[in-house]
């Protein structure tokens, strides 16, 4: 009888120590076992066309064919960041739409949309600083750590995924090649997303028609792309009272965005603090920048459909009706943004030059593909 | 022997600062930072979170005002020798969060001694405005998307606001003012004298006032004329008053 209370009580305690135990600890992060193999990184070499500036370097985090490759393999890895395994950083910046997702507002692991649109991975090699539409990550490695902790993105923990990869039969390798790490308990959040940096600074987009006819001369315009470039978006001669600078003006070649932050003059508020997405005002702490936000590159701007940092206009026909009302007269809008008269002629022009800055090439280069 | 006399009489002092230059201490590396502030009308400039007073009777808010500056160098007491600082440099006030003074820091090998002032190429040289952009680091101070066009060259200046031209409340009048060209760069001399010693140096800050830009030497730049609201490559006439109002109205602080 006494050998029963025993074992029953044994049973008992077996039982409320498990029962404590599951929900305190949740799940482990292994401790640091050893990882063989080679741990000397490769650099790598990013190559860019000679009419493109020469790409910035962060010291914080030089590309290796490693860090990038492991990079490749995590953009595109589902079951890694998200909690449902169903989602990647590629399930809304697809290789298809140059790295973008053709929504209004991105998706998240569960279906609800967030505040903002994907927005273009394309030539951040370029980018110096202010990254996200509202430029709140100062550097392209820290971009990555939000959104995997957002609700409305991947709405998991690093420390959950920290645990996935130290507990992977392969990442634990890669990592290693990459930052020449002895043990899984050195795998960090910071290495994982200066992994994911180091590939997307590898993409480049400098392939379009408009760089076969301006830079690489192997091709012509037709008169219409022409008279778009001309008329429209490369204004440099401004005739008086005509106030339209051109969009080049912001968006100016090579890279058709400025790295910087504007109203562009879309919202219609009765004062800066009625601006519900303050955008870069909400970065900088200061009312004057509210309803700023990054301007974004061009290139390829006829597949990021639709457009803006909310995805409001979803034709490129919205976005220059826009411009040509000239915006609604707040205090920190842009001068620039002026208003203009555009003919029927005018405007088909300059969809038909917008439409020469798509790099075909991209959507299908197999470097930025997912791996195999 | 009286011409040979008086010829020793006029190289004595000649020879005399040739030998204190040569015998000067030098400083290696020495740190040198300068400041600079724009102002309107005499006050610090803060962007957007004020309104200004305008000739015209309007008023206006800055959104951005920034410039190029070329060869910024020390000129030496006896104004024979230049002591560069720095080749080109952006000075930009675009956010409320801009303090109206921003510094740089030079490193520089100079003699200890008294300067004459500093002297500066308003703009980007002809030299390097003849420069492909691409040729430069996209985070290089000639990589800021500050040029015209892809093949053309750099905006050397620009001057934005919103004006208010009727009594509404309203900032609803852009005024924007892009300059730049060779033909107008234009060389700043700013004449004050101070001593480098080892161990100290002094403050230096060079002032600029906007609304002298735009109004100055009585010439006001009428604000409520459509054809003078914006120049962007054209309208050059606009431009080169801007520009040459703008160009006398930098002076030198030393503190």
């Amino acid at each position: 009888m006494i050998r029963h209370f025993y074992l029953v009580g044994f049973l008992v305690l077996l039982a409320v120590v498990g029962c404590r135990e599951e929900p305190v600890t949740g799940p482990e992060v292994p401790d640091g076992g050893t990882i063989t193999g080679p741990d000397a990184p490769t650099p790598y070499a990013l190559e860019v066309p000679d009419y493109l500036p020469a790409p910035i370097t962060d010291p914080e985090n030089p590309l290796s064919e490693e860090g990038v490759e492991l990079g490749r393999h995590l953009f595109y890895d589902a079951s890694i960041f998200s909690t449902d395994g169903n989602m990647s950083c590629a399930s809304c910046h697809k290789q298809e739409l140059a790295f973008t997702d053709g929504l209004g507002r991105a998706l998240g692991v569960r279906g609800e949309p967030g505040p903002r649109s994907a927005m273009s991975l394309v030539n951040l090699a370029f980018n110096p600083n202010g990254f996200n539409w509202d430029g709140r990550s100062p550097k392209l490695w820290e971009q990555a750590i939000h959104p995997v902790e957002d609700m409305l993105e991947l709405d998991n923990d690093w420390e959950e995924v920290i645990r996935k990869l130290r507990e992977h039969a392969d990442y634990p390798a890669r990592f290693r090649a990459a930052f020449g790490i002895d043990h899984t308990d050195e795998i960090t959040r910071e290495l994982t997303v200066k992994a994911l940096a180091q590939f997307e600074r590898t993409i480049i987009s400098a392939d379009s028609k408009f760089d076969r006819v301006f830079y690489q001369n192997t091709e012509f315009f037709t008169e219409q792309e022409q008279l778009g470039a001309d008329s429209l978006f490369f204004v440099e001669n401004v005739p008086p009272a005509t106030l339209h600078p051109g969009c080049g003006h912001c968006h100016n070649a090579p890279t058709f965005g400025d790295n910087k932050f504007h109203n562009n003059g879309i919202e219609d508020a009765s004062s800066l603090d009625d601006i519900i997405d303050k955008g870069y005002g909400d970065v900088t702490g200061s009312r004057f920048d509210n309803g700023k936000f990054r301007t974004p590159t061009l290139r390829n701007i006829a597949l990021t459909a639709p457009y803006m940092h909310d995805g409001r206009f979803k034709t490129l026909e919205e976005v220059i009706d826009h411009y040509a009302s000239g915006g609604h007269n707040l205090e920190n809008e842009d001068p620039n943004i002026t208003g203009f008269t555009l003919t029927e002629r005018e405007k088909a022009a300059l969809l038909a030059f917008l439409h020469t800055l798509t790099d075909e090439s991209l959507l299908t280069d197999p470097r930025y593909a997912a791996p195999e | 022997m009286k011409n040979l006399l008086l010829l020793l009489l006029l190289l004595l002092p000649l020879t005399g600062c040739l030998d204190d230059d040569d015998g000067m201490e030098t400083l290696q590396d020495a740190e040198l930072t300068i400041a600079f502030r724009a102002e309107y009308g005499g006050e610090p400039l803060h962007i957007q979170s004020e309104a200004y007073g305008y000739p015209t009777g309007d008023s206006l808010k800055l959104l951005l005002f920034q410039y190029y500056l070329s060869d910024l160098a020390l000129n030496d007491g006896s104004g024979r020798r230049q002591y560069l600082l720095s080749d080109i440099d952006l000075i930009r006030w675009n956010s409320a969060t801009d303090d109206p003074t921003q510094e740089r820091t030079y490193t520089v090998s100079v003699p200890v001694g008294t300067y004459q002032g500093l002297t500066f190429g308003l703009g980007v040289k002809p030299t390097l405005n003849a420069t492909d952009p691409s040729n430069f680091p996209a985070d290089y101070v000639l990589n800021e998307n500050e040029f015209w066009g892809p093949t053309t060259r750099y905006v050397f200046a620009k001057i934005e606001a919103n004006a208010q031209l009727e009594e509404d409340g309203r900032y609803d009048t852009g005024l924007s003012y892009h300059m730049g060209s060779d033909s107008l760069y234009r060389g700043v001399q700013l004449d004050r004298s101070f001593t480098i010693t080892d161990g100290s140096s002094p403050h230096l800050t060079i002032v600029v006032d906007v609304r002298n830009a735009l109004s100055s030497n009585g010439q006001t730049l009428d604000i409520t004329d459509p054809t003078k609201q914006a120049v962007h490559g054209g309208n050059q006439q606009v431009a080169s008053g801007v520009w040459h109002r703008l160009s006398r109205s930098f002076r030198l602080e030393v503190n």
